[in-house]
């Protein structure tokens, strides 16, 4: 061999630093997915004596889940719950933080407040909502009544509102933490720009929608991001307050795939469901990156 | 940057064996030589008659399901048999809920460690635990026993029903409970009331005692908890004639005429009586505060909320079995948990626990339990001891629970129990809340069960 081939030493510096997150992300993510999937392929359902041991069934988890109306229910839940949290408390957590980042008096605990929920354990955030929202005296229901509405109160039992209550708690824990985002982003745009626009003339909703929403374009990406995935990890509260019903009217994918798995011990249909959550959340995560990277380059960044 | 890269590698070679598997949670006991004992090799064994046993610590998963100091408890019985047994060390150890028993138990089999050898798990979990093959059966323990028959037979029979399966016996009966209609005696007689002993006479009294201020209620005449339905419903089944569950545990008559009855009568008690809030009622919770501070005149739950509602009520506080259809019977079903000896533990703990199981069900373990949980006293022989005799001086109402054990029918315990339960709880649910027709949905629940236990067949 001739010296030249060995001319350019390989740097072994750059692998070993990346070397603990490749191990890492091999072995808390890499090998579970794979894992799932290869589960998913077989039938195994460990209160069943005679289906204890896999069996390789191909594709059958995921033809049985297509044709079963409660997996359908689910979805849909699990839409209705993910497209109505992740947007309104973005949101609100933008409002929050434009009306925070401001000298006001008690400004402090004003931001305390809208971020305390965030600090509490989701599990501990729907005890006190199971307080607020029982029927005749809870706090929630009380103020409403106080404001007119004569509605049905059983709001965790109530096939229409179930879905709906775990929803405004979730709503109500993270538009604080996504403030926290916001306040932060807003504090570190350049005054420049906006000095320049309000010579110019600009009004207040001008600047808003033509240069604040735009440079904060990377905190909205990261913070849809995050918010996306946490509404579809987050169960602890439908633990809680509605075990998934009344029948199914507040079960969603995730919840669902912890019944199939501890419940009805049905080791391979919850494989499946597994991959179909990760393919969700992978294919969401880069469109969103993406998406943004096209706008990167129509803005000129 | 050589020395960086050392750093690196040391870095990892930590982290490497900061993530190498886990001791396995239940550490077996080393088991040093007993330091009285010689050592063996050089001498020729001596026959001794009780030769010293080695010591062996044993672990406990329970649950908490009730207002009582399960843990402080629990300590107390495991200090009082290591007195007893100085070779075996008890420890429990709090897990959860009963569904956290159980999956912490299967996760730790799953993933090739060590069960504890001893759990309090819910008696009808019983045919997943022996399909996923996770406890042994007692029968060998049973037989060596002496008194075999009179230990079992003293137990009260609603409770063994649950521990039977394929000619074995699985578990022994330990934290157990039952669906019990509690009343407020002050509210029957100011309104001229008798306890109810049909399913008529149950819906107008609740309905009388129904209090309303215009459009709002201040008292509910029942309120009758379904947000987790198949237990408190039973016993209106049971009480029509058909229990929803067969004595095979493949056969479910969710379908059967009496029981769409049973489910139309609790639609009733609402919509035709308003005598009860309409539609599902997630109130498990609230509903022994609501009926003792009297914004409830009746309501169904279960006996362990008897000590909290006695420690809260200012009225006296009656307690019945279940009225059924017909004038004069009565239903209730049996609930809660049992101990299970798990297979994956070694055998000498295995021993072990079942020296526990026989420790804590003597008579006057299984009273002072009782009593102090607010649990009912799973043996006759309970019932005869000194301190048994005076609790039921000072609480008539256990007195009168274990009396109305009699009615009880089986508890929904099936093959496949999570998702038969779940397709059950489901179109329940649908037919309290209107979604569906009581038909319908018994119908729909009927076809789909029979799915679902399609494998066992």
């Amino acid at each position: 061999m001739s010296r030249s081939t060995f001319r350019q030493r390989v740097p072994v510096l750059p692998y070993l630093l990346i070397a603990p997150t490749v191990f890492f992300v091999a072995l808390f993510t890499v090998w579970p997915t794979a894992l799932a999937i290869y589960q998913s392929l077989f039938r195994q359902r460990l209160n069943i004596a005679k289906y204890r041991e896999p069996t390789f069934i191909g594709l059958q988890n995921y033809v049985d889940l297509f044709t079963n109306d409660d997996f359908r229910t689910v979805i849909v839940n699990t839409a209705i719950y993910v497209l109505g949290t992740v947007p309104i408390s973005i949101l609100l957590g933008f409002i929050l933080a434009l009306l925070l980042n401001r000298q006001i008096r008690g400004l402090g605990l004003w931001r305390l407040a809208f971020f305390y929920p965030n600090v509490l354990p989701m599990v501990s955030v729907a005890t006190i909502w199971m307080f607020f929202l029982t029927p005749d005296y809870g706090l929630f229901n009380t103020a409403l009544q106080f404001l007119g509405y004569r509605g049905p109160q059983n709001w965790t039992a109530n096939p229409d509102l179930a879905l709906l209550s775990i929803m405004i708690v979730a709503i109500w824990k993270n538009a604080g933490y996504y403030m926290l985002f916001y306040l932060a982003g807003l504090q570190n745009l350049p005054t420049d720009v906006f000095e320049a626009a309000a010579l110019d003339g600009a009004s207040w909703w001008q600047q808003l929608w033509h240069l604040t929403f735009p440079l904060l374009r990377r905190t909205t990406l990261f913070i849809s991001t995050i918010a996306f995935i946490s509404a579809f990890q987050t169960v602890d509260h439908i633990f809680v307050l509605t075990q998934g019903g009344p029948s199914t009217a507040s079960t969603t994918l995730l919840y669902w795939l912890w019944q199939v798995r501890f419940e009805y011990q049905d080791v391979g249909r919850a494989a499946a469901l597994t991959v179909i959550l990760i393919v969700v959340l992978l294919a969401f995560t880069v469109t969103n990156f993406l998406l943004s990277e096209r706008q990167e380059d129509r803005y000129g960044y | 940057m050589r020395r960086l890269a050392g750093v690196l590698v040391l870095v990892l070679a930590v982290v490497v064996a900061a993530c190498a598997p886990q001791a396995t949670p239940t550490p077996e006991p080393t088991q040093p030589p007993a330091p009285t004992q010689p050592p063996a090799p050089t001498q020729p064994p001596e026959p001794t008659p009780t030769p010293t046993p080695e010591p062996v610590t044993i672990q406990v998963y329970y649950p908490v399901a009730v207002d009582a100091p399960i843990a402080q408890i629990l300590q107390g019985y495991a200090d009082k048999f290591k007195e007893k047994y100085p070779h075996i060390t008890v420890e429990p150890v709090f897990s959860g809920g009963y569904g956290d028993v159980k999956t912490t138990i299967q996760t730790t089999v799953e993933g090739g460690g060590t069960p504890p050898a001893l759990a309090v798990m819910l008696a009808v979990d019983l045919y997943d635990l022996v399909n996923a093959d996770l406890i042994v059966p007692l029968d060998e323990y049973l037989n060596a026993m002496p008194d075999k028959d009179a230990y079992l037979n003293d137990f009260i029979p609603a409770f063994l029903e649950n521990s039977y399966y394929d000619g074995q016996i699985w578990s022994i009966p330990f934290q157990r409970s039952v669906v019990t209609l509690y009343y407020n005696k002050d509210l029957f007689a100011e309104a001229g009331l008798e306890p109810p002993d049909s399913w008529e006479s149950w819906a107008e009294a609740a309905s009388k005692l129904t209090l309303r201020e215009g459009d709002d209620v201040v008292r509910w005449g029942l309120l009758y908890p379904s947000g987790w339905p198949y237990w408190l419903f039973q016993p209106l089944a049971i009480g029509n004639g058909r229990n929803i569950v067969g004595d095979d545990p493949t056969e479910v008559y969710f379908n059967d005429p009496r029981v769409i009855e049973a489910v139309q009568f609790y639609i009733d008690l609402s919509k035709e009586y308003k005598a009860m809030p309409e539609g599902v009622q997630a109130v498990w919770g609230q509903a022994p505060s609501d009926f003792a501070s009297g914004a409830a005149a009746m309501i169904m739950h279960s006996s362990g909320s008897l000590a909290g509602i006695l420690k809260q009520a200012n009225f006296e506080v009656g307690v019945m079995a279940v009225p059924g259809k017909n004038p004069g019977t009565f239903a209730t079903v049996p609930g809660g948990g049992n101990l299970y000896i798990l297979k994956g533990a070694p055998k000498e703990q295995r021993d072990a626990a079942w020296e526990f199981i026989k420790f804590l069900t003597q008579p006057e373990l299984v009273a002072d339990f009782s009593i102090n949980t607010g649990y009912i006293a799973t043996r006759q022989a309970a019932y005869e001891t000194a301190a048994m005799q005076e609790h039921f001086q000072q609480v008539p109402q256990a007195a009168e629970i274990r009396d109305f054990l009699q009615y009880a029918g089986k508890e929904f315990a099936v093959q496949n129990l999570g998702e038969v339960r779940n397709i059950f709880h489901k179109y329940l649910q649908a037919a309290y809340n209107g979604e569906m027709t009581p038909e319908e949905a018994m119908q729909k629940a009927q076809e789909e069960a029979e799915k679902a236990l399609e494998p066992f067949k």
